[in-house]
């Protein structure tokens, strides 16, 4: 049990300290054996992944690690609990909503007829805003596997759900302030994956797919 | 990196695996290793890897003193050290 603990750790840790390192996380796994032999795996594999973290802003590779790990889950992994929470948002009754039938609704009469078309446009909004959510931890997802083709299709998929929202949000006279916020927050988000896209290229000496992810 | 000089100072010359040099100095792998990166890249210390004695198993790294790391832990640990001249590792 505790070998097999020991072994994952180790595979973490070499995954942890990169290429550039490669040498030092066979180092590593080749003296595990001496620590299984010794009893004490699992305190010898855990040590080894705090090598790797102390070791990961020393290099270039560990620095681009750190940055997109802090880009994915400090950022894009909030921003899918956002869009989890404007999907729940629109689960509360219309009139009660408070971005839904707001001062775009002059009158009774209009009141009660956007009231009904909102009540008809919500399975379809929850589920953009639902699809957004997912977009986005497949996004942070694709971001630490570094996997720039798929993360492409998946921002343009992203931003496609985003500009889809926005023009709902015409159509029906919403002005709902959480679209554009999410449409400004998406726009920084795939900069910034582009700028993470070109960091890695510049690192890896390859050119980016596709040039950028934000503009696919 | 006292403890770690002192530690290949006991055998200079001679190539340590990494578990036997924690075993000596009571340093964590967590400690070893950062140490043993570092003064492999200022070249005091060098590695090598060996064969494994047993089938089945992963090649080992060794590690010793470079010249340059003798010169080093002559200096940091004084008369200490029972270190050979520079010239035997050449």
């Amino acid at each position: 049990m505790s070998v097999g603990l020991a072994r994952a750790v180790m595979a973490l840790a070499a995954a942890t300290l990169g290429q550039s390192r490669r040498d030092w996380a066979l180092a590593m796994e080749g003296e595990l054996e001496a620590a299984i032999d010794a009893g004490r795996p699992l305190a010898f594999a855990a040590g080894c992944l705090v090598a790797a973290w102390r070791d990961m802003p020393r290099q270039a590779e560990g620095r681009f690690l750190l940055a997109s790990h802090m880009l994915a889950l400090g950022m894009i992994v909030p921003m899918a609990a956002l869009q989890f929470a404007c999907a729940a948002g629109l689960a509360v009754p219309v009139p009660a909503a408070g971005g839904l039938g707001g001062p775009a609704a002059a009158n009774a009469v209009q009141q009660a007829y956007l009231s009904a078309a909102y009540r008809a446009a919500e399975p379809v909004l929850l589920g953009l805003w639902l699809w957004l959510c997912l977009l986005q931890l497949r996004l942070a997802w694709l971001l630490l596997e570094r996997d720039w083709p798929r993360m492409i299709r998946t921002g343009a998929m992203a931003a496609a759900v985003t500009a889809a929202l926005v023009i709902f949000d015409g159509v029906m006279l919403l002005a709902d302030p959480r679209t554009m916020l999410q449409a400004a927050a998406l726009s920084i988000e795939l900069a910034a994956v582009a700028a993470s896209s070109q960091w890695h290229a510049r690192l890896t000496g390859a050119a980016a797919p596709g040039g950028s992810a934000a503009t696919p | 990196m006292l403890l770690l000089l002192a530690a290949f100072a006991e055998q200079a010359g001679q190539w340590r695996h990494g578990y036997e040099l924690m075993k000596e100095t009571g340093l964590t792998s967590g400690t070893l290793y950062p140490l043993l990166m570092r003064m492999t890249g200022q070249g005091l210390v060098e590695a090598e890897w060996r064969a494994p004695v047993r089938t089945g198993r992963p090649a080992r790294h060794v590690y010793r003193l470079t010249a340059g790391g003798i010169a080093f832990a002559r200096a940091a640990l004084g008369d200490k050290a029972r270190l050979p001249a520079e010239a035997a590792l050449a």
